[in-house]
């Protein structure tokens, strides 16, 4: 598959940037950080309205048969405006497990439901820092969930969640019901991201994958979330480079622009360099989907997304002084933004060991 | 198959069968000059096999494929250690100006087919001791002579100079007006009266680049390729074809599979160095962002090839990759221990992390320094302010020295 944009998915990206930055602002996004279990409902119906929940699903269930490079565009934009929740991408994960590795009846009730926006779909695969635990907390027996998934984004609102599960030893990825779990808030420093501790006594559930599938299944879920976070995350820096870049041309001190002191510029042309890496990875990462060295692809987008992102982050506060560490000029929501996405999906620590395992298999 | 899989596929081949004669086995241990003689061999049966000029006009010898094709040969080529690397700046940027700008399409002509079959070799004689990233501060001069021009100065870090027929030049012919002004475009004939060619032995003991000379060397006027005055602009186009010729993501060092071999067989700590997080690490982060740099690459061709102009982010290769390469050459040798110590200054930085290692500084300094490169970055691309350049707008002839 090319990584040339053609006309449809360049319209994509402009029509998506055109809304999105008319219907996002970080007055409405600062009040959500202080509040535990809102969203930035506009931008969820916007989502909805757009068809950006159905976007990369099948057509026969709703879908429009678009795939990671759509998704991933709008997902930029989505970084480089905050979304304001995180549905999009892990609605997405959901359905894409369901599609993959679900029976005709599962996906005949719940695809269009997540196409159309109905329903919210979450992932609950991870156990503190280990993002494909080998022992996972939740346990499957006789087709019901036990224990609790902690942490999990979109877990406040979700509906349904794919959860990997330990089954007597043996991984399991289970598709289950929302409507019969508690839900514990997790008070988060992006309160958006309506992270819950999902807790499960006897809820009904049903197998994707089971064994070593399971966790093949649930790392390919995985990656593909990665692919679209890392979007996110590009998009995020670089709205932060031009924001750097733009203070960098009009805040003067000690008589020029404080962008002529090489100091600052270097500073802002790093970024550059940065953010174009991620692009690059990203891009690449989505047209691999379905290849075999796509989890290759996806490790590498994810890590140099996630260092775009966090270091605009640090760079852009810095650049801006002490204005920049203020609660109303709302940097803070990307630096925030740059460390839920960083964790979600797995860490940069757990994608160096799946790339590195992949790259020494490789050259032996 | 597709037509790009099927021309791999036949340079391959090709390129397999010319191994043994021409590749890295047939070279150990050759003096420099039988090396070069064996290059000029293989240069010319790349040009009667097809293989040379692969994205070059039909007209000039070339074949009129396009950019993917020569790239596609370029890495298959790499494979074999072939003796290349003598023609690399002739035929990179020279050569494709000289095509472009060169006003005797005769003799234009006559030169691109020699240099295509490695019986002539050119040069670019553009830095000076007084200017490397400032290039526009040149001083070797040119000056009316009769109907011609008479050449005098000195040029430095010219690489191949040694065994160039002939060589590009950007001299100064009016130092009255600012320095980007006075600048005119020239070629010239090595070989000619009055150019003194003394090579400079650089850190890691090769030496490959040059001091040259010019004491009144005269030169017609029908060797000028720019008007006068008109130069720099040219000179910046050469760059142009410098920052598309330039991209590989090793940063002209080992490739990452060879690092990664190196932490496999290695021992740290009782276990292989391939399951130490710090060495993990360092695996993980340099294929990030060589594989964000080969999809620039590729997505830069594609542009090329659909008659797109790429975006600005082509200029990130040197930049990054070079840095990076530097860095991880160090920590190749650190993983070595005292087996590291074993040095060969002949050994290819290609494959050799020592190697690698005492050559990465000079990449970091050719072709724009790093700083220059930020510099380039931020004021061209993200519109950021220019330096305090106090000789800027002023006749180069008034700037304090």
């Amino acid at each position: 598959m090319t990584i040339l944009y053609d006309e449809g998915q360049q319209a994509i990206a402009t029509e998506s940037r055109r809304v999105l930055e008319a219907r996002i602002s970080k007055d409405a996004l600062l009040p959500l950080l202080e509040s535990v279990g809102d969203y930035h409902r506009p931008f969820w119906d916007t989502a909805k309205e757009q068809g950006w929940t159905a976007l990369a699903l099948p057509e026969a269930h709703d879908g429009l048969g678009l795939g990671l490079i759509e998704l991933g565009l709008i997902a930029h934009q989505a970084g480089r405006s905050l979304s304001g929740a995180p549905f999009l991408t892990s609605g997405f994960g959901a359905a894409k497990a369901i599609e993959l590795y679900g029976s005709d009846a599962q996906k005949a009730h719940w695809l269009p439901k997540l196409a159309w926006g109905e329903s919210i779909g979450a992932i609950a695969f991870a156990a503190g820092p280990d993002a494909l635990p080998a022992q996972p907390d939740v346990t499957y027996t006789d087709d019901q969930l036990s224990g609790i998934a902690r942490g999990v984004s979109g877990g406040l609102a979700a509906d349904v969640a794919i959860v990997l599960a330990n089954g007597s030893g043996m991984p399991v990825l289970a598709l289950v019901d929302l409507s019969g779990a508690e839900r514990i808030a997790v008070p988060s420093f992006d309160n958006s991201r309506c992270v819950a501790n999902l807790s499960f006594a006897g809820a009904k559930a049903e197998t994707l994958a089971v064994g070593s599938a399971a966790r093949d299944a649930a790392l390919h879920i995985l990656a593909l979330q990665a692919v679209v976070t890392a979007h996110e995350q590009t998009g995020g820096a670089e709205v932060l480079m031009e924001i750097a870049r733009d203070y960098a041309l009009t805040r003067r001190a000690f008589g020029q622009p404080i962008g002529a002191f090489q100091s600052v510029k270097h500073r802002i042309a790093e970024l550059y360099g940065l953010v174009e890496l991620a692009r690059a990875n990203c891009i690449h990462a989505a047209s691999r989907e379905g290849a075999a060295d796509f989890i290759t692809a996806a490790a590498a987008a994810r890590l140099s997304a996630t260092e775009a992102y966090d270091t605009a982050a640090r760079d852009c506060v810095q650049i801006h002084g002490g204005i920049g560490v203020t609660w109303d000029l709302g940097l803070h929501l990307h630096m925030r933004r740059a460390r839920s996405l960083a964790i979600e999906q797995g860490s940069s620590l757990f994608w160096e060991d799946v790339l590195v395992d992949r790259l020494a298999g490789e050259a032996a | 198959m597709t037509d790009l899989e099927t021309y791999r596929a036949k340079a391959a081949a090709w390129l397999q069968s010319m191994a043994p004669t021409y590749g890295r086995e047939a070279r150990k241990g050759l003096a420099e000059a039988d090396d070069l003689a064996l290059g000029r061999r293989y240069q010319k049966a790349k040009f009667d096999a097809g293989f040379a000029g692969i994205n070059w006009p039909t007209e000039y010898g070339g074949q009129g494929l396009g950019h993917l094709e020569k790239v596609t040969f370029d890495a298959e080529e790499m494979k074999h250690g072939f003796p290349n690397f003598y023609f690399g700046i002739s035929l990179g940027m020279p050569v494709p100006v000289l095509m472009q700008f060169g006003s005797d399409r005769d003799f234009v002509k006559e030169r691109v087919l020699k240099a295509l079959q490695g019986e002539e070799i050119w040069c670019q004689l553009f830095s000076e001791p007084s200017g490397g990233s400032d290039l526009a501060g040149l001083r070797t001069k040119a000056e009316p002579d009769g109907n011609g021009w008479k050449i005098n100065g000195q040029k430095v870090w010219t690489s191949w100079a040694h065994y160039s027929d002939y060589g590009v030049i950007v001299v100064r012919t009016d130092p009255t007006v600012p320095k980007h002004k006075g600048l005119t475009y020239f070629w010239v004939d090595m070989k000619a009266p009055g150019v003194t060619v003394r090579p400079i032995k650089l850190a890691g003991g090769d030496s490959h680049v040059n001091e040259v000379f010019f004491d009144d060397v005269k030169i017609s006027d029908d060797h000028r390729m720019s008007p006068v005055g008109g130069g720099f602009a040219v000179a910046i186009t050469t760059l142009m074809i410098e920052r598309y010729v330039a991209t590989d993501s090793a940063g002209f060092g080992p490739h990452l599979d060879l690092f990664v071999d190196l932490a496999k067989d290695t021992l740290l700590n009782g276990k292989p160095a391939i399951e130490d997080g710090r060495i993990r690490h360092q695996i993980a982060r340099n294929h990030a962002m060589r594989s964000g740099l080969d999809s620039i690459n590729v997505r830069a061709r594609l542009m090329m090839q659909a008659g797109m102009i790429p975006g600005a982010e082509g200029s990130l290769n040197k930049l990054v990759a070079v840095r990076s390469r530097q860095k991880l050459s160090e920590l190749a040798i650190d993983l070595q221990g005292t087996d590291g110590f074993a040095f060969d200054e002949h050994a290819s930085q290609k494959e050799d992390w020592a190697s690698s290692w005492i050559n990465a500084p000079t990449g970091r300094i050719a072709g724009g320094s790093d700083e220059t490169l930020l510099n380039t970055i931020a004021e061209k691309v993200l519109g950021l302010p220019q330096d305090h350049r106090p000789d800027k707008g002023i006749p180069f002839n008034q700037i304090p020295a």
